[in-house]
């Protein structure tokens, strides 16, 4: 167990400190410096609040303008897909341990009008440089973009510029679809990435 | 036949009868009829039979004669006789020996025996009937084992004498129960063990006795389904760690033991090893535990260094902690011994913080130094100068986040022991000065002059550094109140001056900063803290609301330390008084208010008053209503302003008693404005626009009525003019709803049972007829729907009636669908209308509603022309959305098909939202009743996630509820689904908001999920 | 990037896509050598048999394999039978067998209700009794990834992750022999593709090289590694035959151009290989003197017995580089000499060889690819280039295409004799018919 890890005793980053729009939910920025402590007091729907004109009948305000509004995917997005994956072999995500780091996604959009390809370029960050399960993990952040970003995305996971012994061909593998594919359908593999999936959120 | 002949032929085939029997017997013995020898004569020749069986049998018989013969029967001399006669044949033969000491214990508790016997009676077992296992029969060891049991508890000195005089008496006694495999009589081996281990000197047999309990351990047991002897898996093993931990002569073999059990990989096997080791140490004593405590801790901080699970992290800390807990009481060097050595490895830990083991050395030193002030002392003292050095030699801040929070912990720790200013200390420190003295100054300096240096992106850890100071402030003692006050300063600087940074959390933390300081040292913060406070405050706002809500924030805040309660409502209403009389902004004037909400509603202060004197009533409430109503802003009047006056006279009032409020009921609509009243007369009253919004201080006045105070109002006329007046289009959101909500209240509060239905059919009816078709209109419904709730809520007559009128009334082309969403409101939670505000609130009127509506909306909706079916949907919905799962769970059948039709309606996001919300409870609570909807459902989900007609609320919502498919419904019903909707996701994965693909990738995962769980793949 | 972006000449426009489709990855397309039909691999482990003139699924090949099936192939030369082999990630490969039906196309529209109705997981029902699993072939140690039928059917060649290439004869009908283990490359072998008229076999692979094998002396070995490529060799594909017609057919042929023919003459096929690095790159064998003229007849004079049989291949051209992101697959057309190519971007490129105008110094510079080690001294002047004819963005939308290949058009509406669609294959599952129009 513990002895056996490549690193029983990584550094650990605060949560509170990982840049994140999960943690901030919907609770948007307060305009008024406030922390919002007399939120509570006025009742969940506001005041005044009148039934009879709903937030779908044209008097209020109407969502539709809500609609208007495109959020796109850009690397905080992505950063939050998968800082929360857990590492396997502590019970720490990969945002905590600084495996990936918000700094090392790049979005690239489409090279010409005509494409609608984009490319998600992920610089990981192994915990030590002879990480014997950086494959795992780099497989882990490419499944789980995969499975989680539209398919117009394509998903490039590398190993961060020196900071693996042998990170040439670890990014070979992750770059090769074939062998992706195959591994993912591989039984005692994909127990541990379902483990790994299963975020600690 | 003798009795025992017919007991004998009968015991096997009828217990109860053979029972008989013996009760017979006994009576005989009772009223003289038979002699209790010639009774014992007759069992001469059975108790001679060759046959075992006879025997047995015959002593059975015995036993229950004299369990059934009266208390006062046998005499001593008989019983001594008895005894005597049962001993003498359990020496030469034990058939039936349970039978036997069931007799025995019979015979006891008819009258005491004499140590002499007491040790006869043992001695006798465990001569004769040594080893106890060799009685397979569990029913034949029990009663013995009640018997000795007995003996251990009432006769100890006989027993013990016995262990003192015959050296061999131990060993054999211990022995005799070898084997036992019985819960049942393991429980009570356990305990008579725990006797001799506690009580008698064992140190010459410590070991056979521990390895005869430590056999058993670690003890499992799965009580048989029925559970017929209640014993639990605990109970066995809180007697055998009892036993464990009885006696300090086992600590050279238990310990050892232990430790090496600990290794196991079984958490169970962990867990219980932990668990008994505390035991042990607080049961061993420090003198004993001293001499392992090294031993302990090297094994033990294993667990914590490399946790397996998180709660064996606890125990192991808790064994560590009772250890030095222990030794504390022992001498101040064995504690050292053990502490430098923990001290030294933490101390090493801490140099590469911040680690995971750097995180389990900060827990170790907590639990440890909670323990004692002794050793709250010394850690302090080796560990803090240690945790500053490396802070110095470091730039990092994670690292110095990390030691920050070390230091925390012994600072909270210390408070443990040393207490804080408010709360004595737990242990009381004789005369025991605290350490952290020594360094209270340099941490002082240090943690504040990195507060004020770190940048306020650093959120952590300037919230650690502001957690640090906290935990400064609060010991006991430890601070001068200058030094406090210096914190303090801080704090204010936080909340008053600095830039807001991301959410805040600083801030936040600062004014629970605050507010902890302020139930230690409340005068302090009064003196200190709200100067500041006020000098920041305007009077009237030239800034941003960002200027002042921080500081209002932190006031209202304080109001919830009873010390400082006061002085926040005064100092609020004087910046109230002058922000009015300035002309400052609604807004400021709102934020204020709201301040002052808050302190009344979730302040420290009980606000109930007496029959004729109400708190803050006439210093506050009074001249708050009057300045709002004639000195704000008469041109543009504030609804909200209005709003929340009124809300803090109802926090007030609505706590005083029926007496008092009635001596004010009068002022509901004079307000204490010495002029006429708004609205009371029958005839709609010409209250100017700037008037009109007192009606809504009004609404919460009435709110906060008992019932049973008598109104100076003819209710009938109030009503109808309330009615009237709320029909006008000419008055602002806020007073049509105040109109609205009094009617609601004076229909459920102040109308008599009796008098309901007149009251309502002056409105429903004729005069005013507003039921009837041709009189619906968006205004009249408004008035029907919270006459009607207010009916519902009392649950009184005439509802039904209404309720089939409304539901005729969906069919209507022009207004149905706003009757529809007047379905809504009706079981709506309401702000008004709650038992807080002394309603008439009958507990089931959701069910009854429900009952009522159910039937008529299922048919109407059924003969509904097309064009006004989704009025019924909206309907349903509405009411739905506000019923408990339990209430609709019968109708789901005939409901289902609806909830799902109401998918496809365009717009009505609430009506949608609603329903899906409805859906995913079926799916968490009976997922079966979907079923045959499976890909109805899954498809209408499917097309909302992604119909770019929903707002993006609805279209997250889709996606929630389809989330909970895979894991709520039979996998084979889902699993045909599964390519499609994974693929069908990617849309609503590429939604144009967050929020939607974040739901989105959430419920993909689960269906991928569902696929790997899908196909079976055996693997290498 | 590097080229000079020229209108390309014709347009790659749909014909169709063909229902029903797989709902995961599909991987490999392959037109069966005779009959209107394809067969195509997918990751839900079947097959798909569909057909070329109604465009819809004639059949689903399921069981069999445990996991996706990567490739397959049909067998060349059979009478009165179809024979299908597939490799499989379950490190097996499959022969299927079924006797052909008479007018193929006509079965479609009855086909299509039961392929519907067939299609999905569990598909072993009537429609598919037809095609007879009758021979696995274990011996891989990790995923088959690539499976080929020799020109004369006579030997099947398939290739692991385990870096091995696996040469088996069929002795008798479904009775294969293992001839040869062919443990050369040092990672995957992605593909493999036998010579059109030579028992010689190529294998890309992982470790970035491609590798020739031939049989001396009834041993199977190699005789060439064609170093090159900076990443994995995708797939490789020899030139057919009498492909050198489109450069001959030109008038007025100078003589350096007629010296060039003759010198391709000798060499005989040349091989084209795309990769990961983004580039496709044409090799050719430099000829033996010896061997003058004689190797496009197959099997070899006798004086050559003793002469080593290593055989030296060069780098001849690249083509233009318009792909941004791997190249999964490239086909060379039997009928038109133009090359196909497709990857990860998503963009099917048809390719062209033309005579170079200019002056040859020049020329390899047009192209933006210097190619050190083509022969300078020993080649003639002469020189042709390779041009874009067709570019398509987004074939499968936003998809990743895992394959490409040329058939033979079928369907009704079929242009001219010889018109040839190109076949594209999917990560959404879906294989569409594409046709070649001019302007």
């Amino acid at each position: 167990m513990e002895e056996n890890k490549d690193n029983a005793n990584p550094i650990i980053l605060s949560a509170s400190d990982l840049p994140s729009r999960l943690r901030e939910g919907v609770t948007k920025e307060r305009k008024d410096g406030g922390t919002g402590l007399f939120d509570g007091l006025i009742p969940a729907y506001g005041y005044p609040y009148d039934p009879f004109e709903l937030p779908s009948s044209p008097s209020a305000i109407s969502s539709d303008d809500e609609n208007e509004v495109v959020e796109a995917i850009d690397e905080q997005e992505v950063y939050d897909l998968i800082a929360t994956i857990c590492d396997p072999e502590h019970p720490l995500s990969l945002g905590s341990l600084s495996v990936v780091n918000l700094p090392d996604i790049h979005i690239t959009g489409p090279s010409s009008p005509r494409s609608k390809i984009s490319t998600v370029l992920v610089e990981i960050t192994p915990t030590i440089t002879h990480c014997s399960l950086a494959t795992v993990i780099g497989l882990g952040v490419r499944v789980r973009l995969e499975q989680a970003l539209p398919p117009r995305f394509r998903v490039d996971v590398r190993i961060k510029e020196g900071t693996h012994s042998t990170a040439d061909a670890v990014n070979k593998q992750l770059g090769d679809k074939e062998r992706v594919a195959a591994a993912l359908e591989n039984g005692t593999l994909m127990g541990v990435l379902r483990k790994m999936l299963s975020t600690c959120e | 036949m003798s009795d025992v002949q017919l007991y004998l032929l009968e015991v096997d085939r009828n217990k109860q009868e053979a029972t008989a029997i013996a009760i017979n017997s006994a009576k005989k013995l009772a009223n003289k009829q038979l002699k209790l020898l010639d009774l014992i004569q007759s069992l001469a020749e059975y108790l001679n039979n060759d046959e075992g069986p006879i025997r047995g049998k015959t002593m059975s018989y015995l036993a229950e004669v004299l369990q059934a013969v009266p208390p006062k029967l046998l005499s001593g001399q008989q019983r001594n006789l008895l005894c005597d006669f049962l001993l003498s044949r359990i020496a030469s033969d034990t058939e039936g020996i349970g039978a036997g000491a069931k007799a025995l214990l019979t015979l006891e508790e008819r009258g005491q025996w004499d140590q002499k016997r007491a040790s006869q009676v043992m001695n006798t077992f465990i001569d004769h009937t040594h080893p106890l296992l060799q009685f397979k029969q569990q029913s034949e060891r029990y009663p013995i084992l009640l018997l000795m049991d007995l003996l251990m508890a009432k006769y100890r000195n006989a027993i013990l004498v016995l262990h003192e005089e015959g050296q061999d008496f131990m060993p054999r006694f211990n022995a005799y129960f070898d084997g036992e495999k019985d819960p049942r009589n393991l429980m009570i081996v356990f305990s008579i063990l725990r006797v001799a281990m506690t009580e008698w000197n064992i140190s010459p047999n410590a070991q056979e006795l521990f390895e005869a309990v430590f056999n058993y351990f670690p003890i499992t047991f799965r009580p048989p389904p029925d559970d017929p002897y209640g014993i639990t898996s605990q109970d066995l093993k809180d007697r055998l760690r009892a036993c464990l931990s009885a006696s300090a002569y086992f600590a050279p073999y238990s310990i050892p033991h232990l430790l090496d059990k600990l290794d196991s990989t079984a958490m169970n096997t962990k867990r219980d090893v932990l668990q008994t080791l505390f035991s042990c140490v607080q049961n061993y004593g420090p003198r004993t535990i001293n001499l392992y405590s090294v031993t302990l801790w090297d094994a033990i901080k294993f667990e914590v260094l490399h946790p397996s699970e998180e709660d064996l992290v606890d125990e192991a800390l808790s064994v560590l902690g009772e250890t030095a807990k222990q030794l504390s009481l022992a001498s101040n060097e064995s504690l050292l011994a053990y502490l430098k050595p923990a001290a030294k490895e933490c101390n090493e830990h801490l140099e590469d913080a911040p680690t995971k083991q750097s995180q389990a050395a900060t827990r170790m030193l907590r639990s440890l130094s909670a323990s004692s002030p002794l050793a709250s002392n010394f850690l302090c003292s080796v560990v803090v100068p240690n945790i500053f050095s490396l802070y110095q030699s470091s730039d990092n801040t994670a690292k110095r986040r990390a030691l920050v929070d070390t230091l925390s912990e012994l600072i909270k720790a210390n408070v443990d022991v040393f207490g804080e200013w408010r709360r004595g200390p737990i242990t009381s420190p004789q005369d025991i000065t605290n350490s952290l003295q020594t360094f209270s100054a340099q941490s002082l300096d240090t943690l504040t002059s990195a507060f004020l240096s770190v940048p306020t992106k650093e959120v952590s850890f300037r919230l650690s550094l502001l957690n640090a100071l906290l935990q400064l402030t609060k010991v006991r003692g430890l601070l001068t109140d200058d030094q406090i006050f210096k914190t303090i300063k801080l704090v204010n600087q936080v909340i008053i001056s600095e830039e807001s940074y991301g959410k805040d959390e600083v801030k936040a933390a600062a004014i629970n900063g605050l507010v902890e300081i302020a139930h230690q040292k409340p005068q302090l913060v009064i003196e200190h803290a709200f100067p500041d406070f006020m000098a920041k405050l305007p009077d009237k706002d030239v800034e941003g609301p960002e200027a002042y809500v921080p500081i209002l924030e932190a006031f209202a805040k304080l109001a919830t330390e009873d010390k400082v309660f006061d002085t926040v409502v005064v100092r609020l209403k004087n910046k109230l008084s002058s922000a009015i009389q300035q002309r400052a902004s609604a807004v400021y004037i709102k934020a204020i208010l709201s301040a002052l909400l808050f302190a009344f509603s979730q302040g420290a202060r009980d606000l109930h008053g007496t029959a004729e004197h109400c708190p803050y009533f006439d210093d506050f409430l009074q001249p708050l209503v009057r300045k709002t109503c004639l000195e704000t802003d008469s041109t543009h009047p504030d609804d909200t302003i209005f709003y929340l006056v009124g809300r803090i006279s109802n926090e007030i009032l609505r706590r005083q008693t029926p007496e008092f409020q009635s001596t004010i009921s009068d002022q509901i609509y004079k307000l204490w404005l010495g002029s006429g009243e708004i609205g009371t007369n029958a005839s709609p009253p010409d209250a100017s626009v700037s008037e009109q919004p007192r009606l809504i201080i009004s609404t919460h006045l009435l709110a906060a009525f008992n019932q049973d105070v008598s109104l100076p109002f003819d209710l009938q006329e109030l009503i109808i003019s309330m009615v009237t007046f709320a029909l006008r289009d000419n008055i602002s959101r806020g007073v049509r709803i105040a109109l609205l909500q009094q009617i609601s209240l004076i229909i459920n509060k102040f109308v008599k049972t009796k008098d309901t239905r007149p009251v309502i059919e002056a409105v429903l009816q004729s005069p005013l007829n507003f039921i009837s078709p041709e009189q619906l209109n968006k205004s009249s419904i408004r008035v029907v729907f919270a006459i009607f709730k207010a009916l519902i809520l009392r649950n009184a007559p005439g509802v039904n009636s209404i309720f089939a009128s409304l539901c005729e009334a969906l069919t209507d082309v022009e207004s149905g669908t706003a009757v529809a969403h007047g379905f809504s409101t009706l079981l709506q939670p309401d702000e008004i209308l709650i038992k807080e505000n002394h309603c008439n609130l009958s507990p089931l009127h959701k069910q009854k509603t429900f009952a009522v509506f159910m039937p008529s909306v299922l048919s109407g909706f059924k003969s509904a022309a097309p064009e006004v079916k989704k009025n019924y949907l909206i309907a349903l919905s509405g009411m739905l959305r506000w019923l408990p799962y339990a209430v609709l769970e019968p109708q789901l059948l005939s409901l289902i098909p609806l909830l799902l039709q109401t998918l496809d309606i365009v717009g009505e996001e609430d009506v949608k939202i609603g329903t899906i919300d409805t859906l995913a409870d079926v799916l968490r609570q009976k997922p079966n009743a979907v079923e045959e909807h499976t890909s109805s459902l899954i498809t209408r989900l499917l097309n909302n996630s992604s119909a770019r007609t929903n707002p993006p609320k609805v279209r997250a919502r889709a996606l929630q509820c389809l989330t909970l498919a895979p894991a709520a419904m039979r996998t084979e019903l889902v699993i045909p689904f599964r390519k499609q909707v994974v693929k069908r996701l990617t849309a609503a994965l590429d939604d144009s908001r967050r929020i939607v693909r974040l739901e989105a990738v959430r419920c993909r995962a689960k269906w991928i999920e569902l696929d790997e769980a899908g196909d079976d793949d055996e693997e290498e | 990037m590097s080229h000079p972006y020229t209108i390309p000449s014709h347009q790659i426009t749909p014909l169709a896509t063909l229902t029903p489709s797989s709902t995961t990855r599909s991987w490999q397309t392959q037109p069966h050598p005779t009959l209107p039909i394809i067969a195509s691999a997918s990751s839900d482990k079947t097959v798909r048999i569909y057909s070329l003139t109604s465009f819809t699924l004639l059949s689903n090949i399921t069981g069999g394999h445990k996991r996706s099936i990567r490739s397959c192939a049909w067998k060349p030369n059979t009478k009165g039978e179809s024979v299908l082999a597939t490799g499989s990630f379950d490190t097996s490969a499959g022969i299927w067998r079924r006797w052909d039906v008479e007018g193929e196309g006509v079965r479609s529209e009855y086909d299509f209700t039961r392929a519907a109705k067939g299609d999905g997981s569990d598909g072993e029902e009537e429609d598919d009794e037809e095609w007879r699993f009758s021979v696995i072939l274990d011996g891989h140690e990790s995923e088959i990834k690539g499976v080929a039928w020799s020109a004369g059917g006579q030997y099947l060649a398939t290739c692991s992750r385990d870096k091995s290439v696996w040469i088996w004869e069929e002795l008798e009908e479904d009775n294969f022999e293992t001839v040869a283990v062919l443990q050369e490359h040092e990672g995957d072998v992605k593909c493999v593709t036998w010579h059109p008229q030579e028992d010689l076999l190529a294998s890309g692979s992982y470790d970035d090289t491609i590798r020739l094998y031939r049989e001396d002396l009834d041993d199977w070995s190699c005789v060439a590694v064609l170093n090159g490529h900076g990443a994995t060799v995708w797939s490789l594909a020899f030139e057919p035959v009498g492909n050198k017609k489109w450069l001959s057919e030109v008038e007025g042929l100078s003589g350096e151009q007629q010296a060039l023919l003759e010198e391709r003459e000798k060499s005989g096929s040349r091989l084209i290989s795309c990769s990961d690095d983004k580039s496709i790159r044409v090799w050719r064998r430099r000829p033996k003197e010896e061997s003058v003229g004689s190797n496009h007849k197959g099997g070899m004079p006798s004086i050559l017995r003793t002469n080593s049989i290593e055989e030296d291949w060069y780098e001849e051209a690249r083509l233009p580089q318009t792909h941004e992101r791997a190249i999964y697959a490239l086909d060379w057309s039997k009928k038109s000499g133009m090359v196909v190519s497709t990857g990860s971007d998503g963009k099917i490129i048809v390719y062209k060889e033309r005579w170079k105008e200019s002056s040859p110094t020049t020329d390899t510079a047009k192209d933006g690819e210097q190619l050190p080690d083509a022969p300078t001294q020993d080649s003639p002047t002469a020189s042709t280039e390779w041009y874009v004819v067709a570019e398509l963005e987004g074939g499968h939308d936003v998809f990743e295409i895992n394959h490409v290949c040329w058939a033979a058009r079928r369907d009704k509406d079929k242009r001219f004799e010889d018109e040839e669609v190109i076949i594209s294959t999917g990560d959404d599952g879906e294989v569409k018919v594409w046709a070649l129009e001019q302007g």
